[in-house]
């Protein structure tokens, strides 16, 4: 077959669908067709929710990301110390809040 | 501690003292958006006399560290108050004091109460529409995605964009939200 129109064949541009390329990258609307895809599936979960569903989901997700930062803190430290963990969590949470707050929070009012 | 108990500490420390409060930040915004993880639990507290907020943070003093260094809001001079759990997971609680901004004090006013199964209490929590204009407002990156979930999953329809619109041209960012409006994709 033509490799042009095997391609064409395999792309299936249809309005909302991700077209079935093998990569992404080689179709100019594939990846934003994907991205689109992926974030209304986030967004249609969220919506079939309840609003106090979303509110203490957060809470489970939030215990989720800190016990996963502790793993990773203790194991790039090679440590079991849980308390070393910790302590290396809050530090670079120093870190990420000065770089979210940068430019944002001051330590003085200005004169 | 859990986070669960870090809230719920934080809460019943400004009831204990007599604060009005309402929750921010993430929390709010997870009640309206797309549930993401944070690394704080932020609260407006709404300090009518200055010893509120040591009384609030003498309150917390045996599981919540709190350096004593205050930090102003840049964008509108608001005082902030940044503290740690002393053992366990490293959250972190961030006390706004309420102050008289006029889009701050109109949220505050407007703010809704909640229970929540989770901390088994009742608290406060902003509206949809005052999460977008704060939020943008604020204008960092992750602000600007927590405004494009919340008007994604509640839907610009089902908002009072007049008000919204209103505060951001009040705000001077008119130009973010019609930014973001336009890039939500079809849903």
């Amino acid at each position: 077959m033509n490799p042009l129109r095997e391609t064409g064949l395999r792309l299936r541009l249809a309005v909302g669908r991700v077209p079935p390329v093998d990569n992404p990258h080689d179709h100019p609307t594939a990846l934003k067709d994907l991205q689109d895809s992926i974030y209304r599936e986030k967004v249609l979960r969220a919506r079939a929710m309840t609003p106090e569903e979303r509110f203490n989901s957060g809470f489970e997700v939030t215990k989720d990301a800190f016990q996963r930062m502790l793993e990773g803190a203790m194991w790039q430290l090679n440590t079991e110390d849980v308390e070393a963990g910790w302590k290396e969590v809050g530090r670079r949470l120093d870190r990420l809040r000065k770089v979210h707050d940068a430019g944002r929070f001051a330590d003085q009012l200005p004169h | 501690m859990t986070i669960e108990q870090l809230a719920l500490k934080v809460v019943e420390a400004c009831e204990a003292v007599g604060s009005d409060h309402m929750v921010t930040g993430a929390f709010a915004y997870n009640f309206y958006g797309i549930p993401r993880s944070t690394k704080d639990f932020d609260v407006v507290v709404d300090v009518k006399e200055k010893k509120m907020i040591g009384e609030i943070i003498l309150q917390l003093d045996s599981d919540i560290e709190f350096g004593g260094q205050v930090q102003f809001d840049t964008l509108t001079w608001g005082r902030r108050h940044i503290g740690r759990a002393r053992s366990g997971p490293s959250y972190q609680v961030e006390l706004f004091e309420l102050f008289d901004d006029p889009f701050v004090l109109s949220q505050f006013q407007r703010r809704k109460r909640l229970y929540s199964g989770q901390l088994q209490h009742e608290i406060w929590i902003p509206t949809a529409e005052d999460v977008v204009v704060q939020k943008i407002r604020w204008g960092r990156s992750k602000d600007l995605d927590d405004v494009r979930d919340v008007l994604a999953v509640q839907g610009p329809e089902s908002l009072d964009m007049d008000y919204v619109t209103n505060w951001c041209a009040t705000h001077g960012t008119t130009e973010r939200l019609s930014a973001i409006l336009e890039s939500l994709p079809p849903l």
